[in-house]
């Protein structure tokens, strides 16, 4: 009981510091010792890249064995024309369970729908149509904007300009990522961190 | 009425106390976090191999920090001049160079979050030339010592 009391003690103060979060675009243990979060727009080709390459990284190193927590965040930039309307659709899809995989499709057809502006031909690809139902009859509600709030507000704190932004912390001691970095510094940072 | 050799002087004093300072805090913003910041920020000018990232990262900072404690104490004046002319000079190359290409990176100048810009470049290019400044005075100080 004490170890736990103990346990809590140290990760509160990262998880406090992280303030609203949605949990249903969260990963991994959230009493993990360091906090990974993600500011991404969905249109933007760097946030694919650090999306394609150094996530499966991240969560197969980090995230799955227990050691980060990991929060995405939206942030669509406003000179991307349909990137609110995608974290809009991954939004939504969270509030059912499905960010993951509207995340993943959205970033992997990423030139299509940016180039076409079909962004729901996308999201729609991997749901079935009971989850199209209920993730069209959200995506355009009060809760999607506040959750979409939230991230912004987050953003704003954390000082983030553009994307894609990782923000590595444990306790107090919070560093910001412009640009997301090579992969090998990153873990260097989270090894470090974890200590 | 105030000579030429004392007007010199207290210009090469302004340049390398300015210039002093500015190392130092440069090497400071960079100390106190975790030097992979920096790597990555070195990184990101897609110029050197992840060993000589590492490397970089991990000395430059210090190397910036005994510069700045030299000029300002004006030991060495000479080769430390001349090593923030160098410095300076391979910044300014670099960035000029990040610029052309249309690279939207740290600058890594003072810890992250500077991209480059057109700001960035008109701050780091007086520097140099201020750098360049200090370097001729030191050597013409000398050479009329002599």
């Amino acid at each position: 009981m004490k170890q736990l009391a103990l346990a809590l003690l140290v990760t509160l103060p990262a998880v406090a510091a992280l303030g609203d979060i949605d949990k249903n675009k969260t990963m991994g243990n959230p009493s993990a010792p360091v906090v990974v979060e993600v500011f991404s727009d969905f249109e933007c080709p760097a946030c694919k890249r650090f999306h394609d390459e150094s996530l499966p990284l991240l969560m197969r190193d980090y995230v799955m064995t227990g050691k980060v927590y990991l929060v995405y965040r939206d942030y669509p930039l406003q000179m991307h024309k349909y990137s609110r309307q995608a974290a809009s659709y991954a939004i939504a899809a969270a509030q059912f369970g499905f960010y993951q995989p509207v995340a993943d499709a959205l970033f992997h057809d990423q030139t299509t729908w940016s180039a076409s502006g079909k962004v729901w031909d996308t999201v729609a690809k991997v749901l079935t149509s009971e989850q199209q139902r209920k993730v069209q009859a959200t995506a355009d509600g009060p809760g999607v904007l506040n959750e979409l709030m939230t991230d912004m507000n987050a953003a704003a704190a954390e000082r983030v300009d553009r994307t894609p932004t990782i923000v590595v912390s444990r306790g107090e001691k919070q560093y910001p990522l412009p640009g997301g970095g090579n992969y090998t510094f990153l873990k260097q940072l989270i090894d470090d961190l974890a200590k | 009425m105030t000579s030429p050799n004392r007007v010199v002087r207290i210009v090469a004093l302004v340049l390398r106390i300015a210039l002093g300072a500015i190392f130092i805090y440069a090497a400071w913003t960079k100390l106190r976090t975790p030097w992979e910041l920096f790597a990555m920020s070195i990184d990101s000018y897609e110029l050197l191999p992840l060993r000589a990232v590492e490397f970089v990262a991990r000395t430059l900072p210090w190397f910036e920090l005994a510069v700045g404690l030299l000029l300002i104490a004006g030991v060495f004046l000479r080769s430390a001049a001349v090593a923030t002319t160098l410095l300076l000079g391979v910044f300014f190359g670099l960035m000029i160079r990040a610029y052309a290409k249309g690279m939207q990176i740290n600058c890594g100048c003072f810890g992250p979050g500077e991209i480059i810009s057109w700001k960035t470049l008109l701050r780091d290019g007086s520097m140099l030339a201020g750098a360049l400044a200090l370097t001729s005075l030191s050597f013409l100080a000398r050479r009329r010592a002599v």
